[in-house]
């Protein structure tokens, strides 16, 4: 909310500029702040006309002698025709540079020399006007900066208000405020009309026929108005806040709207059919011309202003075309009323209209401000527009607003709620300055009624967020909480969520935070069939941007994206992670499942750097040891089943990770459709890992296991094997044949070059013997290393090399 | 003098002339052999003894084992000087250029909120609050009914509230959690819930996604001050012991009284600048004492208990404490930046 500085300081006193900003902000108002509109003014001078006489040489101009405060007054040639000595002008010096960027320089006019130049409002970038030069109050101090003469009515005071505080959207309702935070007395303006109309009464019937909608409906009648522009003063407070100037009747129902808080609205009276507003629900199919231009089709819920024929406002929200005050109007009709706050708020919304007056009737308007409002507006309408004001008031009632009721409030209850030490006397004092009457019944126990003006004050703890705020929050005693202490569990879900990045962040993977909306289709991108659970998307309504408005399913989408992205910055390689929650709609009414996984991300390297191995494991190899250790550091028991990867894996280099029998994440190379689809040109390997799957898989348990003190026993074996032949089955097969002796088997060399069969490759097994309680025999470390040969040889073909 | 006793002492100044002529350990072990091995030049000598008479015997015995001693002790001395000598040279065979990069290992990186998210967690575990987690998704109920706000309420407005299908919402704060985690418990309760929480602003210094931890902590006497207390504590713990903290009064509908928490800018030190909108100040969240309505609904009794909460927004403090000039480096992973951190 935007007022006019000088406006607020009509109502009451104003502390020096940093201390209402700190105060309000402090006191509970957000993004407080002083803003001067319009052009910098303050190298222009205020001058005095001390003489004028006509130019010698030139009918048009005069030659005026003007003090500016120092030295001798100037001469300055002047070619507007109001210019007159005793006037107090804006003035620029020689050197001054004017708000349109130009620097005055001495010249000279038909033979006179001019030291200066007298400003018209346009000169100095204050409005269109350039009639002549721009007249000064008579009081302005000579010598003054222009800013300071004019910068006062131009400040404006920007407040952000929280929700509950409609009170405080008015002149008045900030003045208060500044007098409940700084002290001093309220100024209010005069507010009686003069009644000298005809009776309002027989200008028309006004009834309520929603009376839970509106709970009060006043009007006064002017007659008479002529359609005269609005004098500056009340033009310069509607701007600042933002308002243009509409004509003088629609400028004061705006005004008194800035001024108290009271939405009002002008009718002409005689565009309304049969003499009658009836506040009612709109009829189905009903339609109204408001004044933004559009022709809104009402909602039987809306709740209507309505003459006999039809409906002519939208109550609280906006007011209607056919029946608006312009420059034909003659006798008008001001709208007073107390409308219900959800009711104006679901119109406004289902409409999509955002007004000065349902801002204020949402948050809540004062139920006692209405006929004060009213009056003040017929009166000033009176006064500007020279119409008559009607004697009386129409008047209707609905279902009265619910009284505030009297609040219980324990002085102790609130200090053991704040941790303060507030007596009764203190308490009475802090919230009489909020206008709360409190009176101590009891000892102790304070009888408190809010002002009309704050319907939010309802209960003790609202008595005792005003003692916070008038007192000071900073005065508030700092504490720490005593009570006892119980040993904390992280959730096993988040400890192993911030295990996993550590170990992806140790095998040297960044991690990223992205956001979780998607454009559609990326499950058609992926390769997923409508079966996988991946394949439906949870659909924003409202999305930020059109384009993305799905919900992801799976991370890896983003992981692509952002890999794509940083290949296009030239990151080599790139290797990322993220953490996070993925969401999969389910069956209503069920709410949708939100698993959380981590998944990692790693490209070739494009270029070779120094002492990088010649040749580097492939790439599923690096992350299929990254996963490993991982799943080893999470303490999981985990397998892989190869070739049982994701639909976006290459068929050929994929395995998913199991957990039992639990599939609990999968591993692979990018599969080169998809890598196509995502525009990624480097080879790719992904890793995912579902957290939930993997913190119910059984723990690996980590124990102690003797250790021998007799010699190991070493047999390399290389062995010519069928290429397709999995390795991990041999593994598992040696382990299971060489008895209990073998204490290690381990495939340390994969050879297929020259000398290798065709459709074979050369595997080297290193076998280690051990006993816990002797040395080997040579004997029987052949004996077992010949039933391994034997075996490899009739169940896998295997050839000793 | 006997032919024995010259031969002697010629056969060590010869042995002793070679040995210092060795130029290797093989070498030298070969001239060692060749005098003190057992058919070496002094074993020689001493099978003579025995045809001698017993005092001469004796003295050539003496005699021959001071020049075998001799001998051995000369190439110890010079096995001492020949090892040291190829220590050196091997030594110096191997130099390499230090200076020369080192085989890094790829280096990950923990992201800024992941860093913030685990000193905040740090802090407040430390002092007995407990993670509860909620959904993201989640009900209108959680999200608002359930903390005062009704349909009706403009407080709706002001969050930008995104919509998912099927009736429920993104939710705009992880007061949603307070709900879950207070209904069907007994105080004392001190949780923390962390997490992320969406609106529907793109502005450059909002995000629509953004991280909240959200804290509360219920028992029979904690105050406002007990809450200022804390969050005091917790600031300077964060962001160091220099940062000032700012309480301004404030409206929430699940708190009363409710406050609103800044800190000094950690860029400008509170001088103003463009991130801190030239104020000096970091807006960093809301708080307050539990509203009465809201324990009620949770199944607690408000006349016997009483709590505080607060959620306070951790992005811009990742930010700014890593000195990131803009909010979508948080997000836009751009390796460039986040390899920095």
């Amino acid at each position: 909310m935007r007022l006019s500085l000088a406006w607020l300081a009509e109502f009451v006193d104003l502390p020096p500029a940093a201390d209402l900003i700190e105060g309000l902000c402090v006191g509970g108002f957000e993004d407080v702040c002083i803003d001067t509109p319009g052009p910098d003014l303050s190298a222009i001078r205020v001058g005095h006309v001390v003489e004028r006489a006509p130019h010698p040489n030139a009918d048009r101009l005069s030659v005026c002698r003007v003090d500016v405060g120092e030295g001798e007054p100037l001469e300055i040639v002047c070619g507007a025709p109001n210019v007159a000595a005793g006037q107090k002008v804006a003035v620029a010096c020689v050197g001054t540079t004017l708000p349109d960027g130009r620097t005055l320089e001495r010249a000279k006019l038909r033979g006179v020399t001019s030291n200066g130049m007298i400003l018209s409002a346009r000169e100095l970038g204050l409005s269109e006007e350039h009639a002549g030069i721009l007249v000064l109050d008579a009081d302005a101090r000579v010598g003054a900066p222009l800013g300071e003469v004019l910068g006062s009515s131009g400040r404006v005071l920007e407040v952000g208000l929280t929700p509950n505080r409609g009170d405080a959207a008015s002149v008045l309702g900030m003045a208060r405020e500044v007098r409940a935070l700084f002290g001093g007395d309220l100024r209010l303006p005069e507010i009686t009309p003069d009644e000298r109309g005809a009776p309002a009464r027989g200008a028309l019937q006004v009834s309520i026929e929603a009376p839970d909608a509106c709970h009060a409906y006043l009007a006064r009648v002017v007659r008479g108005v002529q359609h005269v522009a609005s004098p500056d003063w009340l033009q310069r407070k509607l701007e600042a806040s933002g308002i243009r100037s509409r004509g003088v009747v629609v400028d004061v129902t705006n005004l008194v709207l800035l001024e108290f808080g009271q939405p009002l609205h002008a009718f002409d009276l005689r565009r309304l059919r049969g003499a009658e507003v009836r506040v009612r629900r709109a009829h189905a199919g009903e339609k109204l011309a408001t004044l933004d231009g559009e022709v809104r089709e009402l909602d039987p819920r809306d709740l209507v202003i309505a003459d006999a024929e039809r409906a002519i406002a939208l109550a609280g929200v906006m007011g209607g075309r056919e029946t608006e005050v312009d420059a034909t109007t003659v006798d008008v009709l001001i709208e007073s009323a107390h409308f219900d706050p959800a009711s104006v708020r679901r119109s406004a919304r289902r409409h999509g209209i955002r007004s000065e007056a349902s801002y204020r009737f949402e948050r809540g308007v004062d139920p006692e401000g209405v006929l004060r409002a009213a009056d003040r507006a017929a009166r000033l309408i009176a006064e500007l527009a020279s119409g008559e004001v009607a004697e009386g008031t129409l008047e209707a009632r609905g279902e009265p607003v619910p009284l505030a009721s009297e609040i219980r409030f324990e002085v102790e209850r609130a200090n053991r709620l704040l941790g303060t030490a507030f007596t009764a006397a203190e308490a009475i004092a802090l919230l009489a300055r909020v206008d709360v009457d409190a009176r101590e019944k009891v000892p102790g126990v304070l009888a408190c009624r809010a002002p009309s003006h704050r319907g939010d004050i309802q209960i003790a703890e609202d008595l005792a967020e005003e003692l916070v705020r008038i007192h000071g929050v900073e005065k508030i005693p700092a504490t720490l909480p005593t009570g006892t202490l119980t040993p904390v569990e992280l959730p096993r879900l988040w400890s192993l969520g911030e295990r996993a990045k550590d170990g992806l962040v140790a095998a040297g993977l960044c991690e990223c935070v992205s956001f979780p909306f998607v454009p559609d289709g990326d499950a058609r991108r992926l390769g997923l069939t409508e079966a996988d659970p991946r394949w439906r998307h949870l659909r924003v309504l409202n999305p930020v941007k059109e384009e993305e408005a799905w919900l992801r399913s799976s991370l890896v989408p983003s992981l692509l994206r952002l890999a794509r992205q940083n290949l296009d910055r030239q990151v080599d390689p790139v290797r990322i992670f993220e953490l996070s929650r993925v969401f999969r709609p389910q069956e209503q009414p069920q709410p949708p499942a939100e698993p959380l996984w981590i998944a990692g991300l790693i490209t070739a390297p494009r270029q070779r750097r120094l002492w990088d191995p010649a040749s580097p494991p492939p790439l599923f190899f690096e992350l299929k040891g990254i996963a490993e250790k991982l799943l080893n550091e999470l303490g999981c028991m985990a397998s892989l089943r190869a070739g049982a990867g994701e639909p976006y894996h290459h068929p050929g280099a994929a395995a998913a990770i199991l957990a039992g029998d639990q599939v609990i994440g999968s591993l692979g190379e990018l599969h080169p459709d998809v890598a196509a689809r995502f525009g990624i040109d480097v080879p790719c390997a992904l890793v995912e890992l579902d957290l939930e799957r993997l913190a119910q898989a059984p723990p690996r348990s980590a124990r102690f296991r003797e250790v021998s003190r007799f010699p190991q026993v070493r047999r390399d074996l290389a062995v010519f094997i069928a290429r397709e032949q999995p390795a991990e089955a041999l593994l598992a097969a040696i382990a299971k044949t060489a008895g209990a002796d073998l204490h290690s088997v381990e495939l340390f060399d994969r050879y297929d070059g020259a000398g290798v069969p065709e459709g074979r490759v050369s595997l080297a097994f290193r076998l280690v013997f051990q006993r816990l309680d002797r040395t080997l025999t040579d004997a029987e470390v052949v004996s077992a290393v010949e039933r391994v040969i034997r075996m490899l040889s009739h169940r896998f073909g295997g050839e000793l090399r | 003098m006997p032919a024995e006793t010259e031969s002697l002492e010629s056969l060590l100044a010869q042995a002793c002339a070679e040995i210092a002529a060795a130029d290797s350990v093989p070498a030298l072990a070969l001239v060692r052999a060749r005098y003190l091995g057992r058919k070496g030049s002094v074993a020689a000598q001493l099978r003579g003894l025995g045809e001698l008479a017993e005092p001469e015997r004796l003295r050539q015995g003496r005699l021959a084992n001071e020049t075998k001693q001799g001998i051995e002790q000369a190439v110890a001395a010079r096995r001492e000087a020949l090892e040291t000598g190829d220590r050196a040279r091997a030594l110096g065979a191997h130099r390499l250029d230090p200076t020369l990069p080192g085989a890094s290992p790829p280096t990950g990186h923990l992201h800024p909120i992941t860093r913030v998210m685990r000193d905040m967690v740090g802090f407040f575990t430390s002092l007995g609050f407990a993670i509860e987690e909620g959904p993201e998704v989640d009900s209108e109920y959680n999200n608002f009914e359930a903390l005062n706000i009704g349909a009706d309420h403009p407080a709706r407005d002001e969050q930008d509230t995104l919509y998912v299908e099927g009736g429920r919402l993104l939710r705009t704060h992880t007061s949603t959690v307070q709900i879950r985690a207070m209904t069907g418990r007994t105080p004392p309760l001190r949780f923390i819930a962390p997490g992320r929480v969406y609106r529907h602003d793109l502005s450059p210094r909002h995000s629509p996604m953004f991280h909240q931890i959200e804290g509360f902590l219920v028992d029979e006497r904690v105050t406002f001050g007990d809450l200022k207390g804390v969050l005091e504590t917790f600031g300077r713990f964060l962001m160091g012991e220099g940062v000032r903290l700012r309480f301004r009064a404030n409206h929430f509908p699940f708190t009363e009284p409710s406050g609103e928490m800044d800190y000094s800018c950690l860029l400008c030190d509170g001088k103003g600048c463009a991130t801190c909108s030239q104020s000096g100040w970091i807006e960093w969240g809301g708080c307050g004492m539990i509203h009465p309505r809201v324990l009620e609904r949770c199944g607690i009794d408000p006349t016997r208990w009483q709590g505080f909460a607060f959620g306070m927004s951790l992005d811009r403090t990742a930010m700014l404490r890593q000195g990131l000039p803009l909010m979508r480096h948080l997000f836009d992973g751009d390796l460039r930046v986040l390899e920095q951190l």
